[in-house]
């Protein structure tokens, strides 16, 4: 891990001078401005929502974001040929997204607790919060490093959000059995918002739980082990 | 006879997409303390040539021996040794020059004055203001300090001097020759033969991945001109012109009444430019 401190301390500098930083505030302030207008009756509904929202496709889209800035100033590359071990420049990558999904999920969680007095589990909302940013900074890595341009991310991931968005909802609706839950765990979002709901007091099996963890985990491990190790590599070098 | 940094021997190189090499088995040494240059048209394969080198393309055939060891052997300390000047800006536009500099600077183990080589590239004064406000030749100029940041023993330069005016681009290549005289090594990928015919003490010329000369200069300039020597004269009221052979020039007699007699303007030898070099060598095998 030579180096991580350095390029942490450089990631968190550039999340604040790119603005990025301050985008996922204003987005907080906009979860935190409706769930006030929602009002307390349904507030629970959308509490655990808005927390998937962030820490989910929001990650997705500020890990390109970020990313692609650093293509089109070809600093991706000037990394790559320092002492830096390639392990600490992801790794520092993937701290600074987890330190944004964190914030926003403090400030939403904080805020439906004192204004509106929602039960929340927060040690295990922390945890799988963390999981399920690393599995969706993972996701955006991978998106990001398969597409040409900003455009095709978004596209990237309207196709990714109907793919795994419509069997949960098909769920929800009754339209599928509910012996088909145990493969929607393999969904990332089915996984993500069944894990959030929990730590929210849904009730949910525990062998879901561990199911949509182990699943999450090693998601991301494949993803950064082979996706996102060989073709960040190959991006960085691409002009 | 000075120390081999690199020896690349029969180097090959294509890329995943591709049926062809992008290097096709080429050989050569970099000796230490010496300006080699790699110049060929764009495509011929210097900047992948450049990459195996610095580590960004590893899956290569062939053999570089770093200072006698294998190059894959090499961890990313390998690096520490390494300054590298890519042809396009590498900053963060929204830091100042200073701020990126340090926050590369931050990443070795040696480390330069900032300061001192943002001085020594007349960006002192700018160190404060964001790189996203800097000219195109101000931001090629951070480039060179940032190759320069840890001290290197040797520095892969490509195109160095690509958008500077000519004041700027001779800031450049005296430090380029300062850099040479304390010991450094550099390997310069470039077309632009001024920059090459100043610099370097080697040069080879690739085309297509192969490389199709490797020699001084000087010796290319012999090789590919014509022994002659072209003598301007003014005469009956105008400028004529007399060839003569160089071989036995200082028994010629026509050639020595000629200079003894006449109002010479200008002489030259038959040599070659580097131009006229680059552009007979590298010519396409198709078009050859």
């Amino acid at each position: 891990m030579h180096n991580f401190s350095v390029l942490l301390k450089g990631e968190m500098q550039r999340l604040l001078r790119y603005k990025i930083l301050q985008i996922s505030f204003v987005v907080t302030l906009l979860w935190l401005g409706v769930l006030f207008l929602i009002g307390s009756e349904h507030v629970g509904d959308f509490v655990p929502l808005f927390i998937f929202m962030d820490v989910s496709m929001m990650t997705v889209l500020l890990v390109g974001a970020n990313l692609f800035f650093e293509k089109q100033e070809n600093t991706l590359k000037t990394l790559l040929i320092t002492p830096s071990d390639f392990f600490a420049l992801i790794a520092s990558k993937f701290v600074a997204s987890l330190y944004l999904g964190l914030q926003s999920t403090v400030f939403i969680a904080l805020f439906a607790l004192f204004m509106f007095d929602v039960s929340i589990a927060f040690v295990w909302l922390m945890m799988f919060v963390l999981l399920i940013t690393f599995a969706h900074t993972a996701l955006g890595f991978t998106f990001t490093v398969y597409v040409k341009d900003f455009n095709g991310l978004l596209a990237f991931i309207i196709f990714y959000m109907f793919i795994f968005a419509f069997p949960s909802i098909f769920y929800a609706l009754g339209i599928l059995p509910s012996s088909a839950e145990v493969w929607l765990m393999f969904s990332p979002t089915h996984a993500s918002l069944l894990m959030i709901d929990f730590a929210f007091g849904v009730s949910v099996s525990w062998w879901l739980l561990v199911i949509g963890s182990v699943y999450l985990v090693l998601l991301s491990l494949f993803l950064i082990r082979f996706v996102v190790s060989p073709k960040y590599v190959e991006t960085a070098v691409r002009e | 006879m000075k120390n081999k940094v690199f020896e690349v021997k029969d180097l090959r190189f294509r890329y995943a997409k591709s049926n062809v090499e992008a290097v096709c088995g080429i050989s050569f040494d970099v000796y230490e303390g010496e300006i080699f240059g790699l110049l060929g048209p764009s495509g011929a394969g210097k900047s992948t040539t450049q990459k195996i080198m610095t580590k960004l393309f590893r899956d290569y055939q062939g053999e570089i021996l770093y200072y006698g060891k294998d190059l894959k052997t090499y961890s990313n300390a390998y690096y520490e040794d390494l300054g590298v000047g890519f042809e396009l800006p590498v900053h963060f536009s929204k830091l100042t020059g200073l701020e990126n500099m340090k926050f590369f600077s931050q990443l070795y183990k040696q480390r330069a004055n900032i300061e001192t080589l943002l001085d020594q590239v007349g960006l002192l004064e700018d160190k404060d203001r964001m790189v996203g406000e800097y000219s195109k030749g101000m931001k090629m100029r951070l480039n060179f300090v940032r190759a320069l940041l840890n001290n290197p023993k040797i520095l892969f330069l490509d195109e160095v001097t690509n958008g500077l005016d000519p004041k700027n681009a001779r800031i450049i290549k005296d430090l380029i020759r300062a850099f040479k005289a304390d010991g450094g090594t550099v390997f310069l990928t470039t077309h632009l033969m001024n920059d090459v015919e100043e610099l370097c003490d080697r040069v080879a010329f690739i085309r297509e991945g192969e490389i199709v000369e490797i020699a001084t200069p000087r010796a290319l300039k012999i090789k590919h001109g014509n022994r002659e020597v072209r003598v301007e004269y003014f005469s009956n009221g105008k400028t004529e012109e007399a060839v003569y052979d160089l071989d036995g020039i200082g028994e010629n007699e026509a050639f020595l009444k000629l200079i003894k007699d006449k109002e010479i303007e200008t002489i030259h030898s038959g040599e070659t430019s580097l131009d006229d070099i680059f552009i007979k060598v590298t010519k396409a095998k198709s078009d050859a």
